[in-house]
């Protein structure tokens, strides 16, 4: 159970730091004024584009 | 259309779960504790109340079934998930801080010691997030969003680090993998985890929004059932700590708890004799007359 356990977190803690360089590494090539990509953790859509024209974002 | 329907389904199951935490935690009495974990669940049960609608309302309007405008509808919408996204960004981090705070609490010295590092780490961190989310040029909006997303990542690494420090250390602090600390870290920590993988892949393919609001729906429902479960079951008592006496925790935790303890103070000199009380005055004079040496011959010579 600890093997288990202790597997999982570190899992979750390495899963964690590789995606935060692979999202450093992009958005340091992208446009520095593009927001950065990233939305809470819940089901309800993301609205990305800004109120005055939003277009067709969901 | 069918994954539509699912993400409005996995919408409202969000809905569910968040009210049935919320009760979980109120009946069994853990707000005192875990004020902050209800204070986020019930940001978030309140944003999902007010953002269900306004997103329906939307899409009726396209449709052409609705009066309602919808520009105001979107930025309602906008506002309300960017701001409850901000404000449960905040609780989270108050989260993680409580839930350091719960696991030290046997180890006074060094719980107080971790919380100060804590509160500067995390004050730091969110005037960095705030200050590199500024670009020239930049509108008030984008400002807003590139802000929040920045402060996420950091509450984000933050969790992760606390849920590694929780691991390792729930054995030796009283605790097991039942108890309700790590339930709540386990859950911040997969939350965050998928807030940093989101972010990746939305760098890499920006055009999968919709896609990983399916990975985000589930993953909200796998922590919400996970926080109910482990608050809605009996919690295992917490062991006591025995710790050699040679152990460096020990050590440390003594160490930490003298730390910014208020120091005494000893009067040097210039201190007028009215100060001091008739019977210290005397004291005083009769051990000055003991004290009274000759003075050494081979100096004087």
């Amino acid at each position: 159970m600890k093997i288990i356990v202790r597997s999982l977190v570190i899992a979750l803690a390495v899963t964690g730091a590789i995606a935060t360089s692979y999202a450093n590494a992009s958005s340091s090539k992208a446009n520095a004024m593009a927001p950065a990509s990233i939305s809470k953790t819940s089901a309800m859509p993301v609205p990305r584009c800004p109120p005055s024209d939003p277009g067709d974002c969901d | 259309m069918i994954t539509t329907q699912f993400l409005n389904s996995l919408a409202y199951f969000e809905v569910m779960f968040c009210l049935a935490a919320l009760c979980v935690i109120t009946v069994k009495k853990q707000w005192p504790e875990y004020w902050s974990l209800g204070a986020f669940l019930a940001t978030r049960f309140l944003s999902d109340l007010i953002l269900i609608p306004l997103y329906h309302l939307k899409y009726q309007r396209i449709n052409g079934l609705s009066t309602a405008s919808t520009h105001s509808a979107y930025v309602a919408y906008f506002y309300v998930y960017w701001i409850s996204f901000a404000v449960e960004s905040i609780l989270a981090l108050i989260i993680v801080y409580s839930i350091f705070r719960l696991a030290m609490a046997p180890l006074k010295g060094l719980q107080q010691l971790g919380m100060l590092v804590f509160r500067w780490a995390a004050s730091i961190s969110v005037v960095v997030a705030l200050g590199s989310a500024f670009a020239p040029d930049m509108t008030r909006t984008k400002y807003l969003i590139a802000a929040i997303s920045q402060l996420q990542r950091t509450q984000s690494i933050l969790t992760l680090c606390l849920l590694v420090f929780v691991c390792f250390a729930i054995l030796p602090m009283g605790l097991n993998y039942g108890s309700r600390i790590f339930g709540v870290s386990l859950g911040l920590g997969i939350m965050a985890t998928n807030d940093l993988v989101q972010s990746a892949w939305m760098a890499l393919y920006p055009h999968t929004n919709s896609a990983y609001n399916l990975v985000n729906g589930v993953v909200i429902c796998m922590v919400l059932a996970t926080w109910t479960s482990y608050f809605a079951l009996p919690e295992p008592k917490r062991r006591i700590i025995v710790l050699p006496t040679t152990s460096p925790f020990l050590r440390w935790n003594q160490i930490s708890q003298v730390l910014g303890d208020n120091p005494g103070f000893v009067a040097v000199g210039g201190m007028p004799p009215e100060l001091l009380a008739p019977a210290e005055l005397e004291v005083m004079q009769r051990a000055s007359r003991k004290m009274v040496v000759p003075f050494p011959r081979s100096m004087s010579a």
